[in-house]
């Protein structure tokens, strides 16, 4: 994030419904931010420069612990500009970046060099995590000392995963004592030889399948690890029902945290039917049984967020057959308009607890975040819940266009984005109306 | 299967199989002549095949038309990022039909989402394989007296259904003929969910026979999947999952789509049995696929005009 030349300026925005579960705020409000931060939120507030809110949602801003912005690189897909653009597009005011860049960000110069020019080039507050292992092989330790010095928030294999047990629990006692939590993308690699879920669509599509058995078997190895090391640790898109009822079994057995993904709560495998490449994503859509076990394990608080395993992929990458194109979906954009759609409209899930989950849980792991107490930094997302829309390539702001929703019709849009003070998206500058 | 389309058989109707069926039989008989004439047929295939490129070639040139042929072997075409390239590029050159052959399921869909010619899918991945099937259901039909002798008939579809295109494009389309079709597989040899096509699964060629099954539709096993894994032996896959000369009785038919491993999923000696149709099976390609390409380029309502 640069430094705003009105960071230090105040600004009230007047008259939003302001939902901030961490604070028990629900009502309409109006927030005042100076310094950067929140200073007070109440009745009828004035200042010099006003922002006309009324009829909008205003939340915390949302946090996302997965995403891929691939950089360094693969800039041609997304960069610190475009992959900022899209989250703060999505109402995403902290991202959390992965490892799987080119290089691996397996070292303290990489972790540094990235933490600052995120500082200069990201609009939303951009955190790093770094390789657990060199080169994300799942053999040699990472300097995780070093590493956090430089500013690495967490550490993580992300999708090689570590395949060897006995390698997982050294790296989860040696991140304990770094003071550095583990982000672990759970699949056993001797389970998964195929691209979709093993289930009727593969059956019936031909396509290569990896067992449920894949995520499960994984995660329950992580789970048990954790319970034994006392390493604070984090499963991150968890997609199968077995899965979450594990995380379930093992909370308050071991410091554990989870997450699933706006796409594993909203769509199912019955997309592969159609071959196509875009539908790859890692771990694969399920059947209707698992996203169902997910959405109530979301519900309940058995899985604590929402991550989006943001990946953009090149069209030549996507535009394949489907054993052949590269996994993974964008994320950031439709995060909360695919959430709001289908869980909040469609399944009941209370509006307070999709915010909890997009914005006060993963900002309190990040740390900091997700708040609008006063003295918190004043990050926010307002919302027009009553916008339709249909996500086009077009409106995208990402490099890549790999969206699993393209065509579809949403409800509810984030119309402005705000951190540190700052508005870092404004798609309709007319119904923000700042007023100075 | 759209009318222009030829690339899966999953939700085919039964008078779009009667029309392929009945004008590969005016094709056999000699009453189409060269109805390609003036069309241009592209033959692109990204994985190795010389039975079915050959089938789908004489066919081709038989009825005259031009043929392209591109293969892995013999130019520039490679599987992966090649694909979408590929066809653009045929497409320029004007062609009527793409007959397309790819390792991945998927890729002749994918295909005709980029040429206006119609695509014929000569095999992708473990996903379709619909003029095999068309040539199965026309080769068994003339053997039994016609296509309507088909309905109420019982076939066992035995071996390595989970990475079979064969198998993925001969059960609907059997089903559409209105035959009986079961599965005899090992586990480890069928999708996990194997419960959705809604069929009896059974455990041995013998226990196909005490079913009733007239036809046993017999999968290549691929020599990587002989032992190992998948299936502990040969010996004992060609014990449960293999025809040998015991299993013949009268009206008891064997197919297979070949090559056939000769000992494992058919005893040598059956190969050649007058109860196999594997020959039958091979001869009628040429006017199955003839019929396909007319079909699919709109030459019948021409050849009719
Ligand atoms: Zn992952």
């Amino acid at each position: 994030m640069s430094t705003r030349s009105g960071a230090d300026r105040e600004l009230v925005i007047r008259g939003a419904h302001v939902l901030d579960p961490s604070s028990g705020l629900d009502g309409v409000m109006d927030v005042r931010i100076s310094g950067g931060r929140v200073a007070e939120v109440g009745e009828d507030l004035h200042g010099v420069r006003e922002l006309d809110a009324s009829g909008l949602h205003l939340f915390p801003g949302f946090v996302d612990v997965h995403a891929h912005w691939r950089t360094p690189g693969r800039e041609e897909e997304e960069d610190l500009e475009s992959g900022s653009a899209a989250a703060a597009a999505g109402g995403f005011t902290g991202v959390v970046m992965m490892p799987n860049t080119d290089p691996v960000l397996d070292r303290p110069a990489l972790v540094s060099g990235l933490v600052r020019r995120a500082e200069r080039e990201s609009r939303v507050r951009a955190y790093v995590a770094a390789a657990l292992h060199a080169g994300l092989a799942g053999s040699e330790l990472t300097e995780m000392r070093l590493l956090k010095e430089a500013g690495a928030l967490c550490v993580s294999d992300d999708g090689p995963g570590t395949q060897n047990a006995d390698v997982l629990r050294s790296g989860m006692l040696y991140a304990r004592s770094a003071g550095l939590a583990v982000l672990l993308h759970c699949e056993d690699r001797s389970l998964a030889k195929g691209v979709v879920h093993d289930g009727v669509a593969a059956a019936l599509a031909g396509v290569p399948a990896t067992p449920a058995s894949a995520e499960d078997a994984a995660t329950a190895a992580a789970l048990v690890l954790a319970a034994e090391t006392g390493a604070r640790v984090h499963i991150t898109h968890v997609s199968t029902a077995l899965s979450a009822a594990l995380v379930g079994f093992f909370k308050g057995r071991a410091g554990v945290t989870a997450d699933t993904t706006p796409h594993h709560l909203t769509l199912t495998d019955d997309l592969v039917r159609t071959l196509e490449g875009l539908y790859r994503v890692n771990p694969p859509l399920r059947p209707e049984g698992d996203r169902r076990g997910v959405i109530e394990a979301l519900r309940d608080g058995t899985l604590d967020f929402v991550a989006t395993d943001h990946a953009p992929h090149a069209a030549q990458r996507k535009e394949l057959p489907l054993q052949e194109a590269a996994p993974g979906f964008l994320g950031h954009e439709t995060a909360f308009a695919a959430l709001y759609t289908e869980l909040v409209l469609g399944e009941s899930l209370p509006l307070s607890r999709l915010v909890e989950a997009m914005s006060c849980a993963p900002g309190r792991w990040v740390g900091g975040l997700g708040s609008l107490a006063v003295g918190a930094p004043a990050d926010i997302a307002l919302a027009d819940l009553e916008e339709e829309w249909t996500v086009e390539r077009e409106s995208l702001s990402s490099r890549s266009h790999n969206s699993p929703y393209l065509g579809r019709r949403m409800r509810g849009r984030i119309v402005g984005t705000i951190v540190g003070g700052e508005l870092v998206h404004d798609r309709m500058g007319a119904k923000l109306g700042v007023r100075t | 299967m759209s009318a222009k389309d030829f690339i899966s058989l999953e939700n085919v109707g039964r008078e779009e199989l009667l029309e392929v069926m009945e004008l590969a039989r005016d094709q056999e008989e000699g009453r189409l002549g060269r109805l390609l004439e003036g069309r241009t047929v592209c033959l692109a295939f990204f994985e190795p095949s010389t039975r079915t490129a050959a089938s789908f070639e004489l066919a081709a040139r038989r009825a005259g038309a031009d043929v392209v042929s591109l293969s892995s072997g013999t130019s520039s075409i490679s599987k992966g990022e090649s694909l979408v390239d590929t066809v653009v590029t045929l497409d320029r050159l004007g062609m009527d039909a793409l007959i397309i052959r790819h390792p991945a399921a998927g890729a002749a869909s994918l295909a005709s989402r980029h040429t206006s010619a119609a695509v014929v899918n000569a095999g992708d991945g473990c996903g379709q394989h619909p003029t095999q099937a068309l040539l199965d259901l026309y080769a068994l039909g003339k053997s039994l007296g016609g296509f309507e002798e088909l309905a109420g008939r019982r076939a066992a579809i035995v071996g390595d259904i989970l990475h079979s295109r064969v198998a993925r494009s001969v059960i609907p389309a059997f089903g559409t003929a209105g035959i009986e079709v079961s599965l005899v597989a090992p586990a480890t040899l069928l999708p996990r969910e194997a419960d959705v096509w809604g069929l009896p699964v059974l455990g041995s060629v013998d226990e196909a026979l005490e079913w009733g099954a007239e036809v046993l539709y017999m999968l290549r096993l691929q020599k990587e999947r002989m032992s190992g894994a998948l299936v502990p032996s040969v010996a004992e896959y060609a014990r449960y999952y293999g025809v040998g000369r015991r299993h013949l009785r009268p009206g008891v038919r064997v197919m297979h789509p070949g090559p056939v491993n000769r000992g494992v999923e058919i005893a040598s000696d059956v190969v050649l049995d007058s109860s196999s149709l594997i020959p039958d099976q091979v001869s009628a390609g040429i006017a199955v696929r003839t019929a396909v390409l007319a079909l699919a380029t709109g030459s019948v309502e021409r050849a009719a005009a």
